[in-house]
């Protein structure tokens, strides 16, 4: 393969190097010039946390062939404050804009440029010159917060000391906006996540995957792909010497598919190689015979009888069913003079944190078999992958890498097990980044839900009975389902008192991709029901939607369902600030789209648009 | 992943010929490269390998642009954010400015090409709308027996389905030819599931003269894409306003006719509705950028739509 000739400036140094003609500039930076501080989220542009400067203009650097940036000059964020950290760099640490961190050296390279085309850009303008960069933990205002400080503090708006950290009275930093001690190492590019680091003699992993979502594995042949060289190492379920399977709550998920695929994206086999592209080429050597079997892809056709059932040990295909009754439920809707009946239902989400998962394996020189990665339960990993792997626990090491976003999606062991295969398998480090597709395939989503509702209340609004089912797509594995049907049924009416209750949650497998934790942890498929179902008994009933939620709130010493004692509720308080906050006008929910007139009041956001920049001062003379 | 063996940028016409002739059959001609490379992914082509990618965004013709009273002559490698960048661009292309910043995202647009945006044919294409309200021909260049031949088309002819083009093989786009429009207020109205970074569901690029007074349509352009297989001019809307006087009743009678052009695969309720209200909205702000008096636009179409 003729390779490119290329020279360029990065950072100021010049930079004369041979690169494979199919590299992109973010390949090169990272990989062959060891600049991780630009990051691969997505590979497809959609991200930002790969933007550098390329002749001085801002691009995303997955998108460049490398071959681009021959003669050019190119700084990363490595460039920016190399001696202390830039202007930029202090306001974001300054103003809590960093948390996970992955976005954030995309994010200041991209508001370096925002405040280089324009320094006096307002809110509206900056937000849409970042508007090629994505976060998912700060939701952006602080992120903006730092720029608008950068910018005032540049323009002498603010005074440098702005930046400061502020005095604490007598060491007390509840209710103090102190300084993040870890926002350095993000706004820098320095933190190193699990898919920067890299260790001698690495080997790269690439791991096969099921395109049935139920299938028989008939025959696996890795042969060709082991004879193949550069191939140091191919695993399949065979290679687990202990045994086999991890979840959460319950162990019903292989390393890699034994016997059978369970959903599109299943791991069947994976492969250690010298490089990427060989460990990718040794895949398609792999030769997998399927007989597909009947699969099922709706959580109720999975409980009906008949049903494909997905693991043996559960020929209901229920993962969990949670039960809990309180009171008598006919009495309460006997009792009742309005009775609402209504399904809600919630779809997958995917947690879509920037970082995608990454791990590097080793086993040490005392034979410690070692995991890095940004993996949220590495105490309850260490001792499932001391029994899959049958070692002793102090024979096994998990090392938390920062987790560039998790919220609850790195709760799973899905990969760690590989890793930890190869590394035993081939005596070398090995390392495994997914990309952006191989993530949103693979991991787990937050659950769908089907939920059937009936709520009996009196002509005034007090609850009298609930009658609650709730049905979610599990997936494919338990991984978290038990804990997500247990918290769901835990919270799920709500905080109001309802003395009369039915609830049953069922946690179902099927063939579509496993769900698992996700930030509110069931609690959010319930609730979405609860308080979409009080605003219809509200209109239903000619109520105020808060006022039939203050006529039903738990107050302090209330019981819960569960039997839970409550000592102090704040209900009450929130919904006060709530009904505060949104300028709520009292009354029932009786008016609705053309007939609302409080859209154009004092407050209300205008709908998004861009083209900010065209009534900007600054650049009024540039465009017409 | 995008495999190649080589990757090829040429610095003239004559280079990128020599090049394809050697390869025939064999290479992908880029230019921003910030489509081809997410294509050649999993969900989309999947991994690809092409022998040689060839890469003309530095050919100096592709990059030039030559503006003149009448006509503007784009370099097919035209970057995106140039419209932005380039007064002179925006005051011959009213619109451009309008739909570049709707395009992708700064970043993006420091890199994709109008070119390449025209070649890909998506039927959602944000950059072909203002180009076909501005009448835009393409030029062709191929090498054909020794010699390069050129032959224009008006892009109407040239994009003719999803993802196809009359581009023959030995082909590259060289130049956009438009219409130099100044004085003319250009809007683009755009709609996806996000603001930055999205693919059209429906956008539409207007293009308004307003006669002395600024009461009357001298003259109005409208394209839309999204709605069908190809992004389409609408010109029965453009001649029922044409020398008619700005009004209100006038607007929303415009505003219902390309209705039933809806031919989309999916959500065909939802586009109808939006393509009346972006007609309406689209018209009211390319008028007032061309100078129309505030009291020519009714208020209640400027708190509705605008």
């Amino acid at each position: 393969m003729p390779e490119l000739a290329l020279e360029m400036t990065v950072n100021g140094r010049r930079v004369a190097r041979k690169a494979a003609p199919w590299q992109r500039l973010m390949d090169f930076l990272r990989d062959d010039l060891h600049l991780t501080g630009t990051k691969e989220g997505c590979g497809a542009g959609e991200c930002g946390t790969c933007s550098v400067f390329v002749d001085g203009v801002l691009v995303k650097s997955c998108l460049m062939p490398v071959a681009k940036a021959h003669g050019a000059r190119i700084e990363t964020v490595e460039s920016l404050g190399r001696t202390e950290l830039s202007l930029l760099q202090k306001a974001f640490h300054k103003a809590g804009a960093s948390q996970c961190g992955y976005c954030i050296p995309g994010m200041v390279m991209a508001a370096t440029a925002a405040l280089r085309a324009n320094p006096l850009a307002g809110r509206e303008e900056i937000k849409e010159r970042l508007g090629g960069n994505i976060c998912r933990c700060t939701g952006y205002q602080k992120i903006i917060d730092a720029v608008e400080m950068a910018r005032d503090i540049r323009s002498g708006r603010l005074p440098a000391t702005a930046l400061d950290e502020v005095e604490t009275e007598d060491g007390r930093f509840i209710g103090a906006n102190v300084r993040r001690l870890d926002a350095p190492s993000k706004v820098s590019g320095a933190l190193k996540y699990a898919g920067d680091m890299t260790m001698p003699g690495m080997l790269h992993v690439q791991v096969l995957r099921s395109p049935h979502a139920h299938a028989r594995i008939v025959a696996l042949d890795t042969s060709a792909a082991e004879a193949m060289p550069g191939v140091e190492g191919v695993i399949t379920c065979a290679d687990v010497p202990g045994e086999d399977g991890f979840g959460v709550f319950v162990n019903d998920q292989p390393v890699l598919a034994r016997g059978k695929v369970r959903y599109v994206g299943d791991a069947v086999a994976a492969v250690a190689a010298e490089d990427h592209l060989t460990a990718k080429r040794a895949l398609a050597a792999i030769k997998v015979t399927y007989e597909p079997l009947p699969a099922v892809f709706d959580p109720e056709e999975a409980l009906r009888p008949g049903a494909p059932v997905i693991h043996d040990y559960a020929p209901d295909n229920i993962t969990k069913h949670i039960p809990i009754r309180v009171g008598d439920i006919a009495a309460g809707f006997a009792a009742s003079d309005l009775i609402v009946e209504q399904t809600y239902t919630t779809q997958p989400i995917e947690h879509a944190y920037l970082e995608p998962e990454a791990g590097l394996a080793y086993v040490d020189h005392d034979g410690v078999v070692t995991i890095i990665s940004p993996d949220q339960n590495i105490t309850h990993h260490r001792h499932m992958l001391a029994r899959i792997l049958a070692l002793p626990i102090n024979k096994v090491r998990f090392i938390m890498s920062p987790v560039g976003g998790g919220f609850g999606g790195k709760e799973d062991m899905i990969y760690q097990g590989m890793l930890a295969l190869l590394a035993i398998k081939t005596r070398r480090p090995v390392r495994l980044v997914f990309t952006r597709e191989e993530s949103i395939i693979s991991t787990a989503k937050r659950h769908p839900s089907r939920t059937s509702y009936k709520m009996g209340l009196t002509r005034d609004g007090r609850i009298q009975a609930v009658e609650l089912k709730m049905i979610c797509d599990g997936g494919a594995y338990g991984l978290s389902t038990e804990g997500v049907m247990r918290k769901a049924a835990i919270l799920g009416a709500g905080p109001y008192n309802v003395p009369n209750l039915n609830m049953d949650t069922y946690g179902v497998y099927t063939n579509n991709t496993p769900s698992g934790a996700f930030r509110s942890f069931g609690a959010l498929q319930s609730q979405f029901a609860t308080e979409s179902h009080l605003d219809i008994c509200a209109e239903k009933l000619g109520l105020d939607p808060f006022e039939i939620r203050r006529i039903n709130a738990m107050r302090d010493g209330a019981m819960t369902h569960t039997r839970q004692k409550l000592r102090s509720v704040s209900l009450l308080a929130a919904l006060e600030a709530a009904a505060q906050a949104s300028g709520w006008q009292a009354g029932a929910p009786v008016s609705r789209g053309a007939t609302r007139t409080d859209f154009a009041e004092e407050g209300v956001r205008p709908p998004c648009s861009l083209g900010t920049r065209f009534a900007s001062p600054a650049r009024q003379s540039e465009v017409a | 992943m995008l495999l190649c063996d080589e990757y090829l940028t040429p610095a003239s016409l004559d280079e990128a010929f020599a090049a394809m002739a050697a390869r025939r059959g064999r290479y992908r001609l880029v230019a921003g490269a910030t489509d081809t490379l997410p294509w050649a992914r999993e969900g989309r082509a999947g991994d690809v390998a092409i022998p040689a990618l060839i890469d003309v965004s530095r050919i100096p013709e592709l990059t030039a642009r030559e503006i003149d009273e009448r006509r503007v002559r784009l370099g097919a490698a035209t970057p995106m954010q140039r419209f932005l960048d380039d007064p002179a661009l925006a005051r011959a292309m009213p619109c451009m400015p309008r739909c570049a910043v709707w395009f992708a995202d700064d970043q993006i647009r420091a890199q994709a090409t109008i070119g390449g945006n025209v070649v890909n044919a998506s039927p959602a294409a944000d950059g072909t709308p203002p180009l076909l309200a501005h009448d835009a021909e393409v030029e062709l260049a191929a090498l054909r027996d020794g010699k390069v031949t050129r032959r224009r088309l008006r892009l109407d002819q040239f994009v003719i389905g999803p993802n196809k083009t009359a581009l023959a093989e030995d082909e590259i786009l060289v130049a956009l030819d438009c219409a130099a429009l100044p004085g003319y207020g250009g809007s683009f109205e755009k709609v996806g599931h996000r603001r930055s970074l999205v693919i059209s569901l429906v956008c539409l690029a207007a293009l308004v003269k307003l006669d002395a007074a600024g009461r009357r349509f001298a003259d109005a352009r409208l394209a839309i894409a999204g709605i069908g297989p190809r992004p389409l001019r609408l010109t029965e809307v453009e001649q029922f306003l044409r020398g008619t006087e700005v009004s209100a009743a006038r607007l929303d009678a415009a505003a219902a006719m390309p209705v039933d052009l809806v031919a989309s695969r999916t959500r065909q309720a939802y586009r109808r509705d939006v393509v009346r209200g972006f007609v309406m909205r689209a018209l009211i702000n390319a008028a007032r950028r061309a100078g129309a008096p505030d009291e020519a636009l009714a208020p209640e179409l400027e708190a509705a739509y605008a």
